[in-house]
């Protein structure tokens, strides 16, 4: 290993560091003023929600008890000192802790986005290989595909899969219950719409190379249709996808809000829908938190990945 | 083959098992013998309740829940009356000041605690006591200002003014009784696993996910309405909420859910086709869903502006194909499960040159460039917040028929679809014309919270019962005297007066009843609303198969 390497690896790590800390702090201080501007009392949200008719000592016993009755920016401070220690203080609707509460709830919702992203790039990947393989009427259609998925509303294909899945053919639980038949229909609404993106990029560019030199060269040398694909072609191909999948994870996460209502899974989508509705301020921010470190740390490992295909990244 | 009303037309102790079995024609297990054992799965549409003790808060979804494991001191049965539950009888001193309740022998919380005269003290001091943080409960002791334990199975409640509306406070799952000794747990615990008599115990509840409940195996207080005596049947009830109405209909008819609530119109009209799935109609009782106009403010301060637009807008067509039939227009300002409910459908005919005579006599004569009424170049205009947490999908089509219909009478009605925290705010900040907001409580009182003048005034958080603003010394009067008397008839006499001053007042659009349907797979049976809230209860149910 040369330091030379080492140096600028350790600056990428540092510099992604910052930004994750910037990333995050800016996350919180949007949320924490965000929300306030929004009408409601969030100690009528921690008495059972608005409406509850909560009496004058109550709401005055609760703003005592969760320092409501600072001044906004003392109360900014307060939170952003809580944060800093990794406290992200105790939910207002569920009166439980909101570290506590994530971490039961994460897994789920990052093992769903994240077998939706591989999913998503096996139905990308097979849909090109498909189109670039099997002449112009597949290309048509295959493109045709990819714009309609990448277009559909995550609550509709979720309706209409389990309209067909469940109601109609009756093979798949309507409702995620934790067993690997319930993780099909969420799994397969959220990959669709991102396969469709990626679909659309990644043959784009397949496309691109099967055009190019060494492509024709290889052809010449006797590599079969699927060797050429899959030794050549899609090492250049997947490199806008691979860029693309930080965002894809993104969108995936907050797809999840939808998919996690309509099939009932726990987690963090469904938490945070139920926390805006509440005015749950320390839930809605952990959970922002949360997924604002998820999308940095997927974004620096797409980074990676883009590196580890693409030569020219590590070239001095 | 629906049944409308099933929880106020069947009656008798035999009420549970009939009920689930006339929902549908020809059920050819509705006689069948009750099975013990096996687990029951409840989907709720309503939010997960943040706490599992109603007597923190007080709402709906946790009264769903609650009545499996917690019970009152008094039920109703589906004739409306009060029925024994936890006390045995009761009586009213004759002053009013005081009722004295003799209460059930024998019965114990879950937690070895006896049930006595203690407990209704240590529950009602719970309920009063400010970090409880209740509210529910808490307005409805109101008039309580506290229980003396007379001896062990007497408690005597005392008022600071009679209270008709006693009975029927307490018959409400908010004001359930709790084990004094888990009540001194701290409310993070007890929020978790509240302690009860009830048939069922909260064995865990895992949040965002399910409640799970077992049987109390050493159950004895059914109320006297319930249909057998003795331990429930079901071994467990797991209790999930799958928000979604389209996936909640999907997992019953999967058969990976047994019951849901909150069944919407299009749902239950498909329900209706189906031979595996009942439905029980059981309105919530206390106010009907009903527009209310706000005369604290131009232009319904004018009550001549208010007649025209209630009888100027037609309501009925829309109910009609939006609800798709399974909704029943009221002409009252209470649920139609209220024995006191009074209707006067006579006011409602639509008129809509009447509502045009008025308007013009009213003063609104000119019209702007877009066709709506001016008068002194002020453009005869309403808001109308509506919370899209409680108003259902079919709701707010109709709000938007109501818009248009209003429109042709030169009314210009903006809808403000809202999430619910930012529609108290807009009703707190007096930014409303028009408003539809639902009020679950057991008993005519509840007119005395939505309509009396006292109610205009703002709780601390903002928050106003009397949307309609309306403010009527006289109306109060007939409001306070009913709250006060113990003579039933003097009682219904003044409710109806009341009902009528607020109708003939032009300050309420009724609507329906607050729509409130279960569907229930036909092997299961002896599921029925608890005719207090209309929560269901699962004491008496088995599943056949």
């Amino acid at each position: 290993m040369r330091p030379g390497r080492w140096r600028r690896a350790g600056r990428w790590l540092v510099g992604r560091l910052l930004g994750a800390v910037f990333v995050l702090w800016a996350v919180a201080t949007l949320i924490f003023f965000a929300i306030r501007l929004v009408p409601g009392d969030p100690a009528e949200a921690i008495l059972g929600g608005p409406g509850s008719q909560a009496s004058a000592e109550a709401l005055d016993t609760v703003r005592r008890q969760y320092g409501l009755d600072q001044p906004l920016l003392v109360q900014y401070l307060a939170q952003l000192g809580r944060l800093a220690t990794g406290d992200l203080g105790t939910s207002y609707s569920l009166r439980t802790d909101v570290g506590r509460l994530l971490l039961d709830q994460l897994p789920g919702t990052i093992g769903l986005a994240l077998l939706s992203l591989v999913v998503a790039w096996l139905l990308a990947i097979g849909t090109a290989w498909w189109a670039t393989l099997s002449g112009r009427v597949a290309a048509t259609v295959s493109s045709g595909l990819e714009v309609v998925a990448s277009a559909v509303p995550h609550f509709w294909l979720a309706s209409l899969l389990i309209l067909v899945f469940s109601t109609g053919l009756g093979l798949l639980p309507p409702v995620s219950t934790g067993t690997p038949a319930g993780l099909v229909l969420p799994v397969v609404t959220l990959a669709i719409p991102v396969a469709g993106f990626l679909g659309q990029v990644t043959r784009d560019s397949l496309l691109d190379a099967a055009a190019a030199p060494f492509a024709i060269s290889a052809r010449a040398r006797g590599e079969s249709p699927s060797g050429l694909f899959s030794r050549h072609l899609l090492r250049h191909a997947a490199l806008p996808g691979l860029a693309l999948s930080g965002w894809a994870f993104g969108s995936l996460l907050s797809g999840a809000v939808v998919v996690e209502s309509v099939f009932a899974r726990p987690g963090l989508g469904r938490t945070l829908l139920g926390a805006v509705t509440l005015r749950d301020i320390p839930l809605v921010t952990g959970v922002a938190l949360v997924s604002a470190l998820a999308y940095v740390v997927v974004v620096a490992l797409g980074d990676l990945a883009e590196r580890a295909v693409d030569p020219r990244g590590r070239a001095t | 083959m629906r049944s409308r009303l099933p929880a106020l037309i069947a009656a008798t102790a035999a009420a549970g098992l009939v009920l689930a079995g006339c929902t549908s024609g020809g059920d050819p297990d509705a006689s069948s013998t009750p099975v013990a054992g096996g687990t029951l799965t409840y989907a709720s549409g309503d939010a997960e309740p943040t706490c599992l003790d109603p007597h923190v808060g007080g709402n709906y979804p946790q009264a769903l829940v609650s009545t499996q494991y917690l019970e009152s001191l008094v039920s109703k049965d589906a004739n409306g009356d009060v029925v024994p539950w936890l006390a045995d009888s009761w009586e009213e001193a004759d002053d009013g000041l005081s009722w004295t309740f003799t209460l059930k022998d024998g019965v114990t919380f879950t937690d070895g605690t006896p049930f006595d005269a203690a407990a209704v003290a240590a529950n009602v001091a719970h309920l009063q006591d400010p970090t409880t943080l209740s509210s529910t409960g808490y307005l409805a002791l109101g008039k309580v200002t506290g229980v003396e334990a007379v001896d062990d199975r007497t408690a005597r409640f005392d008022l600071s003014a009679p209270d008709s509306a006693l009975l029927e406070s307490l018959s409400q799952p908010w004001l359930a009784m709790e084990s004094p000794e888990a009540l001194t747990r701290t409310q993070e615990v007890n929020c978790e696993s509240p302690v009860g008599t009830g048939p069922f115990v909260v064995d865990s509840w895992t949040k965002q996910q399910q409640v799970v409940l077992t049987r109390n195996d050493d159950y004895t207080s059914p109320p006297a309405d319930a249909g057998h005596q003795g331990p429930a049947y079901l071994d467990e009830i797991v209790w999930r909420f799958i928000p979604d109405s389209a996936s909640r209909y999907a997992a019953l008819q999967a058969g990976q859910v047994d019951v849901i609530d909150n069944a919407q119109p299009d749902t239950l009209v498909a329900a209706a086709k189906d031979d595996s799935l009942d439905e029980i109609d059981a309105p919530r009782p206390g106010a009907s869903n009903r527009i209310e106009l706000n005369a604290g403010k131009a232009p319904f301060d004018d009550p001549a502006v208010r007649e025209a637009f209630i009888r100027g807008v037609d309501v009925d067509s829309g109910i009609d194909s939006l609800f798709f039939g399974t909704a029943k227009r009221s002409y009252s300002p209470l649920s139609s499960v209220e024995p006191l409910a009074f209707s006067d459908e006579s006011l409602f005919d639509v008129d809509a040159d009447a509502a045009n005579d008025l308007l013009d006599q009213a003063g609104w004569t000119t019209r702007d460039a877009d066709g709506y009424r001016t008068k002194d170049g002020v453009r005869l205009a309403a808001t109308f917040p509506v919370s899209t947490n409680q108003s259902i999908p079919a709701e707010q089509s109709l709000f938007e028929q109501v818009q248009a219909g209003a429109k042709d009478l030169g009314f210009a009605v903006t809808l403000e679809p809202l999430d619910l925290s930012s529609w108290y705010g807009a009703l707190a900040a007096n930014e409303y014309d028009l408003v539809s907001a639902p009020y679950t409580k057991v008993g005519p009182d509840v007119l005395r919270i939505l309509y009396d003048s006292a109610g205009i005034t703002p709780a601390p958080s903002g928050y106003f019962a009397n949307l309609s603003q309306t403010d009527d010394p006289a109306l109060d009067d007939l409001l306070t005297r009913a709250s006060e008397t113990s003579d039933a008839d003097e009682r219904a006499d003044l409710y109806q007066q009341a009902q009528q001053t607020i109708l003939e007042g032009w300050h309420v659009l009724p609507l329906y009843d607050q729509q409130n349907h279960y569907l229930v797979r036909s092997e299961v049976q002896g599921v029925r609303a608890l005719p207090t809230v209309q929560a269901p209860t699962m004491y008496d149910a088995y599943k056949a198969s």
